[in-house]
């Protein structure tokens, strides 16, 4: 009789187990449903697949490599036309070319820093969450205070004082490592008090409880129970900050110049006086800078609204 | 509530203190002295050693620290480390007022274009002018403000024939030139941070226009303008107040862009030049300072609570 319902029952549970967490399938994500409830987010992501693919595939599209030689050419400050689309600059280079290899790096350092800083706020708001005490205070306090400068003064101190003193990298220059540090550091003191807010809200659950009464260690409960349960907001947080940290790199470049062609640089210097007489200088690079960060902020506010609509207004 | 603001008031400088600290430490430590000789050495190499004599650069840094904040506390903000020279302080009382002109003018500017735009997008919702609204606020926070600013100046000389006024003229002098200067770093500020404001202000009255007390303003009669305004529209100000509060760090960042376009000698520009000249002397200066703005405002937005919302007590 024992022996007979055990062995009913293992299998059953299990099948049970799968059936409650499997969606039914009216639930599960279907992309073309939530393209329909969310246009803005749809549109969104048309925009910014469309400005990642032309950037990445930017060797393909007729262009010319900024960085190489023969992108000088005798054409200078020619308007848009069917050979130079955005025109070209004063040394005759082609601004199409400088725009969709600007994208791969505006590209890159956004979504490098916005890792950066969600993800090391997260991990500090943890550790503040968990030990507690004079960690947390001392964590908090330097928040506060970092919080009180103009974030965008302090990403142009750190980005000036880190460049005089970091190593060049091999995937990164030392400017472009400068960059996403101080961008990164930009973040941070925001991601950690949302996180941390998060953090010591889910610790007084109800499930934090009971794990700690089968004996399950801080440790475990910190990444195989909070962090899960705080995933959603990471990533609302993450796409949130993204058109942000594309902006904020784009400033930086603006107001500090850049080797690279990013956006922002396009945008500053010496081309600034030629602007007047050839505006498709000016336009084309901020266009698609606009249009850029334009995508990500729909695609994140529906992200949001999808995720967990009560975060909308707290961030 | 003399309680809470004196424990406040108590807090901001040691704030400010260990701020400097922090500041001063990942300057001056990092790489020995490599900044300081960067910024000398584009100065002048020849009087490297004379130079550092003068800001005893040779000293160790917690003896350099205690030489700053000694001067602080008797109104010596140092000189700066790039020629010539000059007192921070004289530069800071020279500059200071204009970015805050600026910053007030785009304070409210702000509100007068957030705040309408907010309400109307929230009770019309979902109709044709909540949705034009929102892609104007939308653009306000996607379109870089430099790249604004920038057209502006392209296409008011190609249009018009204008330029910028490129030298800065007292209030008191001329009024109207003065505000002919600072009415564009003040718009294209003005822009991005209302459209941010409205989005909050949007959300806000959403929030408060389905709620159970605006129900009963509704159910025993109340006309539709008296439950917006008295009802929704004070409930829905408390979270806009603490952004327009936290804004004020994002004018003062964006005077630095705002100013470096349209060419106005105030503190953003200052922040610019000096930080690009590694001059570290007027950078710690120009970081606290606003710093301190920044945490005196969040001082008077918490204290301004109590009277957006006499719940609130401290």
């Amino acid at each position: 009789m024992s022996d007979a319902s055990e062995a009913v029952q293992r299998p059953a549970s299990e099948t049970l187990l799968e059936q409650e967490y499997a969606l039914p399938p009216e639930q599960r994500f279907n992309p073309l449903r939530w393209a329909r409830r969310e246009p803005a987010g749809a549109l969104g992501v048309v925009l910014i697949l469309v400005i990642g693919i032309m950037s990445g595939a930017a060797p393909l599209l007729n262009t010319t490599d900024p960085k190489s030689l023969e992108s000088f050419t005798s054409d200078n400050l020619v308007g848009p036309s069917s050979d130079y689309y955005f025109g070209t600059d004063r040394q005759g280079r082609d601004v199409w070319s400088s725009v969709l290899y600007g994208g791969r790096i505006s590209l890159k350092i956004g979504v490098v820093t916005v890792l950066v800083g969600t993800v090391g706020g997260t991990l500090l708001a943890l550790i503040a969450g968990f030990v507690g005490g004079p960690v947390d205070f001392g964590l908090s306090r330097v928040a506060d205070m970092l919080f009180a400068v103009p974030s965008l003064l302090l990403a142009m101190i750190l980005d000036v004082v880190l460049v005089d003193k970091l190593p060049d990298l091999p995937a990164l220059p030392a400017e472009e490592l400068a960059r996403v540090l101080a961008i990164a550091f930009f973040f941070m003191p925001g991601a950690f008090r949302i996180m941390r807010g998060s953090v010591l809200e889910q610790r007084s659950g109800q499930y934090v409880e009971a794990a700690t009464l089968i004996g399950a260690g801080q440790f475990r409960i910190m990444l195989r129970h909070i962090l899960p349960n705080i995933t959603g907001l990471v990533i609302v947080l993450t796409t949130i900050s993204l058109p942000a940290a594309i902006l904020t790199e784009a400033t930086l470049s603006f107001l500090l110049g850049s080797d690279a062609p990013s956006w922002g640089a396009e945008l500053s210097g010496d081309s600034r006086q030629f602007f007047k007489n050839a505006p498709w200088l000016a336009i084309f690079p901020g266009a698609a800078l606009a249009i850029t960060v334009f995508g990500f902020n729909m695609f994140g506010d529906s992200i949001r609204d999808t995720l967990d609509p009560r975060l909308r207004g707290r961030i | 509530m003399w309680n809470y603001i004196i424990r406040r008031l108590i807090a901001i400088p040691l704030m400010l203190l260990v701020l400097s600290l922090v500041l001063f430490l990942l300057i001056w430590t990092l790489p020995g002295d490599a900044a300081f000789t960067a910024a000398l050495s584009i100065a002048d190499t020849v009087n490297l050693e004379k130079l550092q004599e003068r800001f005893g650069l040779d000293r160790p840094w917690y003896v350099q620290y205690g030489d700053w904040l000694g001067g602080i506390f008797v109104g010596d903000f140092g000189d700066s480390l790039t020629p010539p020279h000059d007192s921070v302080m004289g530069s800071v009382k020279e500059r200071l007022p204009k970015t805050l002109e600026v910053g007030l003018l785009t304070i409210i500017l702000s509100a007068v274009i957030s705040v309408p735009v907010g309400v109307i997008s929230a009770v019309r919702r979902n109709k044709p002018e909540d949705y034009l609204l929102r892609a104007g606020t939308i653009l306000g926070i996607s379109v870089p403000n430099f790249w604004t600013g920038t057209l502006i100046i392209i296409y008011a000389f190609v249009w018009f024939n204008w330029n910028p006024i490129q030298d800065w003229v007292e209030f008191t002098e001329d009024p109207l030139k003065n505000l002919a200067i600072v009415i564009f770093p003040a718009a294209i500020l003005a822009y991005s941070g209302a459209a941010y404001t409205a989005r909050i202000m949007r959300s806000a009255m959403l929030e408060v226009l389905y709620s159970d007390h605006v129900r009963t303003a509704r159910a025993k009669g109340l006309r539709e303008r008296v439950v917006i305004f008295r009802h929704v529209f004070r409930s829905a100000l408390i979270p806009v107040l603490t952004v327009v509060g936290l804004q004020l760090g994002t004018i003062l960042g964006g005077a630095i862009v705002a100013e470096q376009i349209f060419a106005i000698p105030g503190m953003g520009l200052f922040a610019l030049e000096r930080i690009v000249a590694r001059d570290y002397t007027a950078v710690l200066m120009i970081t606290m300072i606003f710093a301190a703005m920044f945490m005196f405002v969040t001082l008077l937005v918490d204290i301004l609570y109590t009277y957006v919302d006499p719940r609130i007590r401290y």
